[in-house]
């Protein structure tokens, strides 16, 4: 679902912000990718979203290259920036709309979807006020919903879990389950290990832009725990 | 002090950044937007003073200098409560490091000082550039030399520094209202655009009534003298300047009382202000009904047009050319017999057409709906970026909305020119031709402006729409196109008719195609690379 070969950025001014990471994510895997503040996670998101743009290797999300199809690999993937901004000039629901007009989704199939994943977030009673009124929780909560109604291929997300409620956390877990259930693939920043550990397949971690180990959650973590795993890996024990 | 040198020191830095772009990373574009700043500056001061020039040509010989500075001190007020009242709801009640300052160990009053003086230095530029050259324009045209003592510069300075602290009390209180009005009305843009409507049709109306003035000067300057009574305080400067020390100290007084007043009175209620101007919260009352499908372009259409309408602070700023367009035609039908009396006294139609074309221009150049939209997209940028859309039809849409505004406005107000004057079916195509080609320029220029010269971490809209570069180069740069066109005109017809009115179209035309080219092969890798 998604391919990264020898991915590398370099901001202007020199600083090498991922050096030649490569990593595959497979339909049905939720891959879970960690590292320290600054580490290059954020970076690599927005790339492979075709947010930003990058110095070398390529990006393939379901067989469209980033950089030469842009529109065609956007068109299967939703990205979820960590602190996601919406226009604050529409209501709720004007937004859920907006973003379903960009993907083409039809009428009826997006009824459905925000029927169901707002009353799931408990937000569709707000949906009617402006962006601009809702707390922290409710703007992610409507970015994630505008995600899932996209039913994406590849679920993009940067620390999905910061500013949620627990039902909230609980429900998007089982969401991505099914997600990934359908054939879809999710790829996601987190700083919560325990979470990672329990719900990832797979898990990478960056460390100085640079991919330190990857494989199976189970195999990375062996006898030890993630906590245990990625600080030594830091060096940090 | 310190604390309080260092909050200002924020504020200032954050609005010379924005209207220089010198935060970018390349040194070139600094360069390019100071000196673009240097010179609309340049071009204020000559405007200011061939204004104050004119004035006092005709009121020195009556020994009423005074009523140019009464007048030049109207416009400076009018000028810097237009540019700095709208900008005050964004920067004193609604600024994103509100939070952050109100958190610090700084008192509310230094905090709103701060502020306010920030406010002030940018309205005693306007200040600065209106009554300095009215100053230099009486000290060579009076006969009793007054200019050339040390004292009327000293006062003179004076005022020029008083005047700004009415202007910002004035823009605070308007600002605090309209904050008010937005937070208490459940559909807070509806409500800001009513206050800002009527707000703009005050000043439009004291224009006119000024201009009216201005037409009986000559006639009867004692008599406007006598008018003017509700700017006692502006009088008062006038003859202060001129020599008055007791009129000049009441003056002042009137400016620093209400600054004083402004800073001690609302920041002893910053926080408090603050907080209920913000207060707005999520209704839970929505029931979701059947939803309906759009296009990418009318859904992204749809989305420039909700923060147009939806944002005061762009609809009536870069709003007010289409309205002015409007205006324009109905005005020309209205006032049809005064225009044909002008027209038979200028020798007919044709030599009025430029006049009519270069109406229509400017009220185009005061639209720059297109330009900031790059920068008003700022943190929401990665909405668009991850959306699957290419960069080019992102550009398009933005430029089509700006056209979608302005092209209908310019053939109402074409054609109603035409009717009014009369124009032979040729001569009122050319109008239209010309005004078109313009406004399709226009749109194309501003996006560049946008693209080349992008605030996307601009603190509030109101930097973006009323301090960025890129509006204030989509607004005079094709004021001076139009300048280039008259002289074309002029140069055209001293060979043939045809030729007078080919040669703007021509230029109007080149301008159009050459920026709509550029954009189209430039823009989306401009886009691509914010």
């Amino acid at each position: 679902m998604l391919r990264i070969e020898h991915y590398s950025k370099t901001y202007p001014g020199g600083r090498r912000a991922v050096d030649d990471l490569s990593l595959h994510v497979q339909p049905g895997e939720i891959y879970g990718f960690i590292g320290h503040n600054g580490a290059g996670k954020t970076t690599t998101l927005r790339a492979v979203a075709g947010v930003m743009d990058f110095t070398e290797g390529t990006i393939l999300i379901d067989g469209h290259d980033i950089k030469q199809d842009p529109v065609g690999a956007k068109r299967v993937t939703a990205f979820l920036p960590d602190n996601p901004d919406l226009y604050e000039f529409m209501k709720g629901i004007d937004f859920l709309n907006f973003i379903a007009d960009l993907y083409d989704i039809p009428a009826e199939q997006r009824t459905a979807g925000i029927a169901q994943f707002g009353d799931a977030f408990e937000l569709t009673g707000n949906l009617g006020s402006p962006i601009g009124s809702y707390s922290h929780g409710m703007r992610q909560k409507l970015a994630l919903i505008s995600a899932f109604i996209r039913r994406p291929r590849l679920l993009i997300l940067d620390e999905p879990f910061v500013g949620l409620d627990p039902a909230a956390s609980h429900q998007m877990k089982g969401y991505l389950a099914e997600l990934c259930q359908g054939g879809s693939a999710v790829f996601f920043s987190t700083h919560v290990l325990e979470v990672a550990e329990k719900l990832c397949h797979k898990i990478a971690i960056i460390k100085d832009g640079r991919l330190v180990k990857s494989g199976p959650t189970a195999e990375l973590v062996g006898d030890s725990s993630l906590e245990d795993v990625f600080l030594e890996l830091e060096g940090e024990k | 002090m310190k604390k309080f040198l260092a909050l200002l020191k924020v504020s200032v830095q954050s609005m010379l950044l924005t209207s220089t772009n010198s935060r970018g990373k390349s040194r070139k574009r600094a360069v390019t937007g100071l000196g673009a700043v240097v010179g609309i500056a340049c071009l204020g001061l000559y405007l200011s003073g061939l204004y104050s020039f004119l004035l006092m040509q005709a009121l020195a010989p009556v020994h009423m200098e005074i009523l140019v500075f009464v007048f030049m001190g109207i416009a400076a007020l009018l000028g810097g409560l237009l540019f700095t009242a709208f900008a005050v709801k964004g920067v004193v009640f609604g600024g994103k490091d509100n939070d952050l300052l109100l958190s610090m160990p700084v008192s509310t009053t230094l905090l709103m000082a701060s502020r306010l003086t920030a406010i002030y230095l940018e309205n005693l530029l306007f200040s600065a550039f209106i009554l300095i050259p009215a100053g230099v324009v009486c000290t060579m045209l009076t006969q009793s030399g007054v200019g050339y003592s040390l004292l009327f510069w000293v006062r003179l300075v004076l005022a020029v520094l008083a005047l700004p602290l009415l202007d910002t009390a004035l823009s605070v209180l308007l600002g605090a209202l309209i904050a008010a009005l937005s937070a208490r009305v459940s559909r807070g843009a509806l409500g800001q655009n009513i206050v800002m409507g009527l707000f703009l049709l005050s000043i439009f109306y004291f224009s006119f009534h000024l201009n009216g003035m201005l037409g009986g000067l000559a006639a009867d300057p004692d008599g406007v003298k006598a008018s003017l009574f509700w700017a006692a305080p502006l009088l008062w400067m006038g003859e202060g300047i001129l020599g008055n020390w007791g009129l000049l100290l009441a003056f002042v007084l009137c400016c620093v009382i209400p600054f004083a007043l402004v800073v001690f009175g609302l920041g002893r209620v910053y926080r408090q202000a603050v907080t209920a101007f913000a207060a707005r919260s999520a209704q839970s009352t929505y029931r979701l009904s059947a939803q309906s499908a759009s296009s990418q372009k009318k859904a992204l259409l749809r989305k420039e047009a909700q923060r147009f309408f939806g944002t005061p602070m762009y609809l009536w700023n870069a709003g007010l050319g289409p309205m002015m367009l409007l205006a324009a035609g109905v005005a020309s039908l209205v006032m049809r017999d005064s225009l044909m009396e002008f027209a038979a006294a200028a020798g007919g139609a044709l030599p009025v057409l430029p006049m009519a074309a270069g109406v229509l221009c400017f009220c185009l150049c005061v639209s720059p709906i297109a330009a900031p939209s790059i920068s008003l997209e700022g943190k929401y940028l990665w909405i668009l970026r991850e959306a699957p859309i290419g960069e080019g039809a992102l550009i398009w849409v933005k430029v089509g909305f700006q056209l979608l505004l302005t092209l209908p406005c310019t053939v109402a107000a074409g054609v109603c020119i035409s009717a009014a004057l009369r124009l032979p079916l040729w001569q009122g195509a050319a109008l239209l031709a010309a005004a078109l080609l313009f406004a399709v320029g226009h749109a194309a220029f501003g996006m560049l402006m946008g693209l080349t010269f992008p605030k996307l971490d601009a603190v509030n809209e109101t930097v973006v729409i009323k301090q960025s570069l890129a509006v204030t180069l989509s607004m005079f740069v094709p004021m001076a196109a139009i300048g280039a066109a008259g002289g074309l005109y002029w140069l055209g017809g001293k060979l043939a008719a045809w030729a007078a009115l080919a040669l703007p179209l021509l230029l109007f035309a080149l301008l159009a195609a050459a920026c709509t080219a550029v954009l189209a092969r430039r823009g989306p890798a401009m886009l691509r690379a914010l």
